[in-house]
């Protein structure tokens, strides 16, 4: 069924090996700083309930505190390990290609996606970056095909991203000015 | 009709300061609510003051003053090859549509529009910009002009889709046309479809939320034995308040021996089955009532509903994706749901209250592969519609498992981890895990088994389709140029088993293919790529 004579699909570009460019290697320390503010955050929360809890009047409730306690502290520990060595584990699998038609992005450790959004589809794309981006140097390009909610690639370099922003709004334009797009 | 060359900036009807009204208040509420804690302390405040009733009167005014304002701030203009929209008091905006720009109209016309011979013109864009045009209170006159100088439905686009054409006559001048319509509030064009009474009931009985009520009707069946002693009970403790109704329950208590118990039995069963069957074949007469669909030139249109009529016009290039499902009922009565997916705001959801989606509630299925082929051309031997086909191809069976493993494995063990807690590592947890765990693997598995029986997917040269469902059944049918982005994903148990998911995004949905071969996944992939990349069409 899935025959097309002009074009055989052996020589169809495949987007399997391909040169995946790496993220900015400051983006792994960016992501655990922001992974700690939330492991802090958690902890001051939970502390905060526990004294609550184990202060009040209510003999009751402070047993049931503490028989809680040791579960949650090793939740909590759980948690802190892997929010904060999971970048680690993390960034070094995500990546980015350019090619000349097309923007590709790989992430995921366990369940892993690439997505490959074509520069003739991309209405508009934007640049951001946090406050925690900026104190590393870092910045997030996003590209918005039309109808859904855009594309994001967390972690470049801030000049990398200019000129990849640059490079595809070019692209972008070409794609437009290129007769065959037209009917 | 008038002819708008020069043009000039226009007014809508003064009508349409109650629609501004009701615009501005409902700007106003959802202001409310994300600052309800001000309001809130600002309320507590004015309570000790007895002038603060005055406020609502002034708010009313002030709510009235606003919309008069917001209606004479509204200009539009309509050029040659775009519309010109105008308004705002204080920040001024002007939004300037192109007229290939736009993805479909919408025609909505509530009950006080159609008192006047009034319409509000809603027009679709595609892209992220948030460039919507609305024209409330327009004559129907002005929204019809509007719809044939876009060029909906044009002869001069039919070029694009030769042999699809036929429906009007190209020489027929448009004022006959205007006057055949006004004469008999009927549309030219071929009809394909008009929806009768019955068919309303039809819709409101095809609907999976009715079966859903029935099944829990049936669970509560046993629960009536207790319910009149419930209720006595419930009523005993207000007493003198609720005596009447107390002893018309003690009357109905009296009554339910034993003959008399399944009686009543039934007849809260019947009841609220009624209920259930009454609210699901209303709101079918409401949206539906009358709905007509009809074919123009190389657009579809369709037209329906009691007090607010809405009619949608969608150019069939510009639709994204066909979605063609069938709940239980549905399926019984061998009839179909066809919905045609123009391309989507990046945020519709929060700008649309209109449906901008051309839905067709009830069809059969020679209708839906007309339309499709229609819609399709000469690209559509691939994205097969209708979910019987023996063309469908399934899915790895290892989609049980991943499904299971999501639908109960998870929610088992989570279940039994938060009970440790509680009860420590006794028997009792041991005792409830167990079973909470059972419960799970069954239904879970159950549920993905089904899930994996309806999940199904067919490809061609230019277009796919996906199916999926769990009661009904739903196809999703695209053509690959109208893709916007294409991803493949892999799950641990897809890669090992060398299994992969594709997820193809269009202008208006997602359609997602889990659990296939990974070649046959990588050469979609690159051949939809190939096909957005390469393709000399548009895609809108």
């Amino acid at each position: 069924m899935f025959i097309n004579p002009e074009v055989p699909l052996d020589s169809l570009p495949s987007a399997d090996d391909l040169d995946w460019q790496p993220l900015h290697p400051r983006f792994v320390r960016r992501l655990q700083v922001g992974a700690l503010v939330r492991v802090l955050v958690v902890g001051i929360i939970g502390s905060a309930a526990y004294f609550l809890m184990t202060s009040g009047d209510s003999a009751a409730m402070a047993r049931f505190a503490d028989r809680l306690l040791p579960f949650a502290l090793t939740a909590f520990g759980l948690f802190a390990a892997s929010v904060l060595l999971w970048p680690m584990i993390a960034v070094p699998r995500r990546g980015y290609v350019v090619r000349e038609k097309d923007i590709l992005h790989k992430s995921g450790v366990l369940w892993r996606s690439v997505k490959a959004v074509p520069f003739n589809r991309v209405q508009h794309t934007k640049l951001d970056s946090g406050l925690l981006d900026r104190r590393f140097g870092l910045a997030n390009l996003s590209v918005f095909p039309a109808g859904a909610g855009g594309h994001r690639i967390r972690g470049l370099g801030t000049d990398t991203a200019e000129q990849l922003r640059v490079y595809v709004s070019e692209r972008i334009e070409a794609e437009a000015l290129d007769p065959a797009d037209e009917d | 009709m008038k002819p708008s060359e020069p043009a000039d900036w226009r007014r809508i009807s003064p009508f349409a300061v109650v629609f501004f009204v009701g615009k501005t208040t409902r700007n106003l509420v959802r202001g409310y609510v994300q600052l309800v804690a001000t309001f809130g302390a600002l309320a507590v405040l004015i309570r000790g003051t007895p002038y603060a009733a005055l406020l609502i009167p002034l708010a009313l005014l002030v709510i009235v003053a606003i919309a008069g304002l917001r209606f004479w701030s509204f200009r539009f203009r309509i050029e040659e090859d775009r519309i010109v929209i105008r308004q705002g008091i204080l920040k001024r905006t002007s939004v300037d549509l192109p007229f290939h720009r736009i993805q479909g109209i919408n025609v909505e016309r509530n009950p006080v529009d159609r008192l006047l011979g009034l319409v509000t013109v809603s027009l679709d864009t595609a892209g992220s910009e948030t460039t919507e045009g609305e024209l409330p209170c327009v004559s129907r006159e002005l929204a019809e002009e509007l719809r044939r100088r876009i060029g909906f439905g044009d002869q001069g686009r039919s070029d694009e889709r030769p042999g699809v054409a036929e429906g009007t006559v190209p020489g027929v001048p448009d004022i006959d046309r205007d006057r055949a319509r006004r004469k008999g509030d009927r549309a030219p064009g071929r009809v394909l479809l008009r929806l009768s009474a019955g068919d309303m009931f039809r819709i409101g009985l095809g609907r999976d939320n009715i079966l859903f009520a029935m099944m829990l009707i049936a669970a509560a069946w046993r629960r009536p034995r207790e319910l009149p002693y419930r209720l006595a009970e419930t009523f005993g403790f207000s007493e003198d308040l609720v005596r009447p109704a107390l002893e018309t329950a003690e009357a109905t208590l009296a009554r339910t021996d034993a003959l008399g118990e399944g009686t009543f039995t039934g007849g809260i069963v019947l009841s609220a089955l009624a209920a259930v069957v009454a609210v699901g074949v209303g709101t079918a007469f409401l949206r539906y009532f009358r709905f007509t669909l009809w074919r123009e030139g190389t657009a579809y249109r369709s037209r329906g509903g009691l007090l607010t009529q809405n009619e949608v016009v969608v150019e069939t290039a510009k639709v994204q994706q066909l979605t063609l499902s069938q709940d239980m009922l549905l399926r019984m009565l061998h009839r179909f749901r066809l919905r045609m997916h123009p391309a989507a705001d990046a945020d519709a959801s929060e700008h649309h209250d209109v449906p901008r989606v051309l839905e067709v509630p009830l069809l059969e299925a020679p209708l839906a592969q007309e339309m499709r082929a229609s819609v399709f051309g000469e690209e559509g031997e691939g994205p097969i519609l209708l979910p019987k086909s023996d063309d469908f191809r399934t899915v790895s069976p290892l989609y049980i498992q991943a499904l299971a493993l999501r639908l109960a494995v998870v929610p088992a063990m989570a279940g039994a981890i938060l009970l440790l807690p509680v009860t420590g590592l006794t028997k009792v947890w041991a005792t409830f895990a167990g079973t909470w765990a059972a419960i799970w693997i069954v239904c879970g598995g159950l549920t993905a088994l089904q899930r994996w029986r309806r999940q199904g997917y067919v490809y061609g040269n230019d277009g796919m389709a996906g199916r999926s469902g769990f009661v009904g059944r739903r196809v999703d049918a695209f053509l690959y140029r109208k893709a916007q982005s294409v991803a493949l994903k892999r799950s641990p148990i897809e890669r090992r088993n060398g299994l992969a998911t594709l997820e193809v995004e269009l202008a208006s949905d997602t359609v997602t293919v889990p659990y296939i071969d990974q070649g046959v996944a990588r050469r979609l992939r690159d051949y939809i790529l190939y096909t957005v990349e390469a393709s000399r069409r548009r895609w809108h």
